[in-house]
């Protein structure tokens, strides 16, 4: 059939139907039912929402806000009718999905609402939980990273003391093995960063969404540094040895930048300390390979490098000893319980090792180094032992912190409203001589419970019929979802209600106090 | 031909947006008399969402008085009666109690039907002008369509009926 035969068929039986059609039988639609149903946890992404309304309605609006708070405008991907269907988009993530729509009724009333669902697992569950749920890119993060910060101290730090003094062919040709490496390594850790980030498996990689999700966090801009910094080892080993020195500065910049360190309050102070603490270790740590190498097979260049190495040491190690010492304060806070949870006790054991490895150190510097560079065969056999003892702490200390990477802070914990013992967001809510009070736990994007407590103004408990909820915000474009609350005996909950996103939202509350009163009563919020 | 007909749908719902629309349960006269009578058409459009309609409840507030509602073909009539808050005058007679609520019950008004609902009574002559609000309430098998909200705001779900009280000029009228 031609187009416009079509059209002008659907138009006839429009007016046919409209005439036929009381007016006076079209009420303001009322939704009937949802496909997926609300608060649904799906296992795999549906296809299409289906709203089932008791009369024909058209959409005028249809968002889809996603887990990372992106929204999609779906409105042309909408049928209406009696029943609306969306045709979602395919790429639809894990995690919790707000579709906020608004319809017309014959009548023209205008019906908000919001489907919530979620697919895999609602969000804003705790982290652990995603990283548990897919170990392997846990794992592969972990991995990564480690052999990026080994690339970083070794490629970077050992351009930095090729660049001070003359160093044997092999130690070259490993930190400009590493360096290279190094460039490989920095895109792939970006990748699985963001994998974590959204909480997908290994496969995710192959999409752009890990990537975008990853630019976007603090790494993005450490790892251009960090390309950078590895591009300007490669060229200090080939051409320039000075450019070493700038590839320093970058790679510590970048972890000044990223990572829970740098961002602790006061920023200034611990900003500055993880530069410094970067800067020292590089050079510190990318020494110690030339001069194994050295003292293995000694030779022209060996006392040079020695000296060199005790020259510019205490000037690597006191600031970062200085810095270590302000970072463990500043994460920690004075000594106190804190320093017994799972970030604690990788700090201790890094800080055990770190004493192991500074004793080495000025064992190495004030008893080894002047007969050694005197030429004296035992004490150069000693070194060696010391700075291969030295590179094996180094590697466990390099696992640990990569390990952080998994365990907030405890200065995060604190911050964080996320963990069980943060209280509850506390609501006032009140209109002439209705109160209620009501909590929202945790008070954090997510599903979250909401306890209400109804009371006339001087606070006297009021009973009453019903309780409904209506959560929505205007700022994030999120129509209201509605949730009734159930009776516990005089107290009132809304359990499994889906917070999607942070921000400032608005709660209503709809309270049938008899079977001819109903009350509205309505706050404003935010919601960290 | 569902395309069809979901055009079609769209259609008569652009339609029906140009003609007046009759969602709520309202009043057929929706301005009063202070200190008159008034005869009150409450206009039932639809059931509770799909479902049939079997009773109608519709509270009548302090300040309506010397209520009388209509017997329905089909429906059983019950009439709640309590004190008043405040006592008034009809005829000479202080009236200090009356009917506090109109229950029309045991009937069927399918969704797809229309119905009215009629009772009269007099305004108290101490009312202040402005909305007087009758609170209703249809109740179904399954679920209630409840027309009590007073806040006035127009997009609520379920305003209750209302009409605009306003002076009586023409003195004591019935």
């Amino acid at each position: 059939m031609h187009p416009i035969w079509r059209h002008l068929r659907a138009l006839c039986l429009a007016m046919i139907l409209g005439v036929l059609t009381p007016s006076g039988a079209f009420a303001h639609a009322q939704l009937l039912s949802s496909m997926p149903a609300t608060n649904a946890v799906l296992e795999v992404a549906p296809a299409v929402v289906e709203l089932a309304f008791n009369e024909p309605v058209t959409a005028f609006a249809v968002t889809l806000i996603g887990p990372d708070g992106s929204r999609a405008d779906l409105l042309e991907r909408t049928t209406s009718g009696q029943t609306l269907v969306v045709a979602l988009p395919a790429d639809l993530g894990q995690g919790t999905h707000v579709l906020s729509y608004r319809v017309v009724s014959l009548d023209s009333h205008p019906v908000p609402g919001t489907l919530v669902f979620s697919v895999g697992a609602a969000s804003g569950e705790p982290a652990a939980a995603t990283v548990a749920a897919d170990r392997l890119v846990g794992s592969a993060l972990w991995l990564t990273r480690t052999l990026l910060y080994l690339a970083l101290f070794f490629g970077v730090g050992g351009a930095v003391f090729g660049a001070l003094t003359s160093v044997p062919d092999a130690a070259r040709r490993l930190s400009l093995a590493l360096a290279v490496a190094g460039l490989g390594l920095v895109p792939l850790h970006l990748g699985l960063h963001g994998l974590d980030v959204i909480g997908s498996d290994i496969a995710g990689l192959l999409e752009p969404r890990p990537w975008t999700a990853a630019l976007a966090t603090s790494l993005g801009p450490s790892s251009w540094l960090w390309l950078a910094a590895f591009a300007l080892a490669i060229l200090a080993w080939l051409r320039l040895p000075v450019l070493a020195w700038v590839a320093l500065a970058l790679a510590a910049l970048a972890l000044a930048l990223s990572g829970h360190a740098g961002a602790a309050a006061p920023q200034w102070l611990t900003r500055i300390s993880v530069f410094l603490h970067g800067v020292g270790l590089l050079f510190w740590l990318g020494a110690l390979p030339p001069l194994l190498l050295h003292l293995a097979r000694p030779g022209p260049g060996t006392a040079v490098a020695l000296a060199a190495f005790s020259r510019f040491v205490p000037v690597a190690i006191a600031p970062l000893f200085l810095s270590g010492l302000v970072l463990a304060v500043v994460q920690l806070g004075l000594p106190g319980p804190a320093w017994i949870s799972a970030y604690g006790l990788i700090l201790a054991a890094k800080l055990g090792l770190m004493v192991l490895l500074f004793g080495l150190a000025l064992w190495n510097r004030l008893v080894l180094t002047a007969p050694a560079l005197a030429g004296d065969v035992k004490p150069r056999r000693r070194l060696a032992l010391s700075i291969r003892a030295e590179l094996v702490i180094v590697l466990l200390v390099l696992g640990l912190v990569a390990g952080w990477r998994f365990t907030p802070p405890p200065r995060a914990l604190a911050e964080r409203p996320a963990i069980a013992d943060s209280s509850p967001l506390l609501l006032h809510l009140m209109a002439g001589n209705d109160m209620a009070m009501a909590t929202l736990f945790p008070p954090r994007p997510g599903p979250v419970t909401l306890d209400i407590a109804l009371s006339d103004a001087e606070g006297v408990p009021v009973p009453a019929q019903a309780v409904t909820a209506h959560l929505s915000s205007s700022k994030l474009g999120i129509e209201p979802i509605t949730l009734p609350a159930t009776d516990l005996g005089g107290a009132w909950r809304v359990e499994n209600l889906q917070v999607p996103l942070s921000g400032d939202w608005r709660l209503e509350l709809e309270i049938r106090k008899s079977r001819f009163e109903l009350v509205r009563l309505a706050t404003e919020f935010q919601l960290p | 031909m569902i395309r069809t007909l979901v055009r079609a749908a769209v259609a008569v719902a652009t339609l029906a947006v140009v003609a007046p629309a009759f969602a709520h349960a309202t009043l057929e006269v929706q301005q009063a008399r202070i200190g008159a009578s008034y005869k009150a058409v409450l206009r039932v459009p639809h059931g509770c969402g799909a479902e049939a309609t079997h009773t109608v409840r519709v509270q009548i507030p302090e300040g309506f008085f010397a209520v009388k509602p209509m017997p329905k073909a089909g429906w059983d009539l019950e009439i709640v009666t309590g004190p008043y808050a405040n006592a008034y005058e009809n005829h000479g007679t202080q009236v200090t109690e009356g009917v506090k609520e109109l229950i029309w019950k045991n009937g069927n008004l399918p969704n797809e039907h229309y119905d009215e609902f009629v009772f009269r009574g007099t305004f108290a002559g101490t009312l202040e002008p402005g909305v007087f609000y009758f609170p209703a309430v249809q109740e179904c098998a399954n679920g209630e369509e409840a027309w009590i909200d007073v806040t006035g705001n127009p997009d609520v779900d379920g305003p209750a009926p209302k009409l605009e009280l306003v002076k009586n000029e023409a003195g004591h009228g019935h």
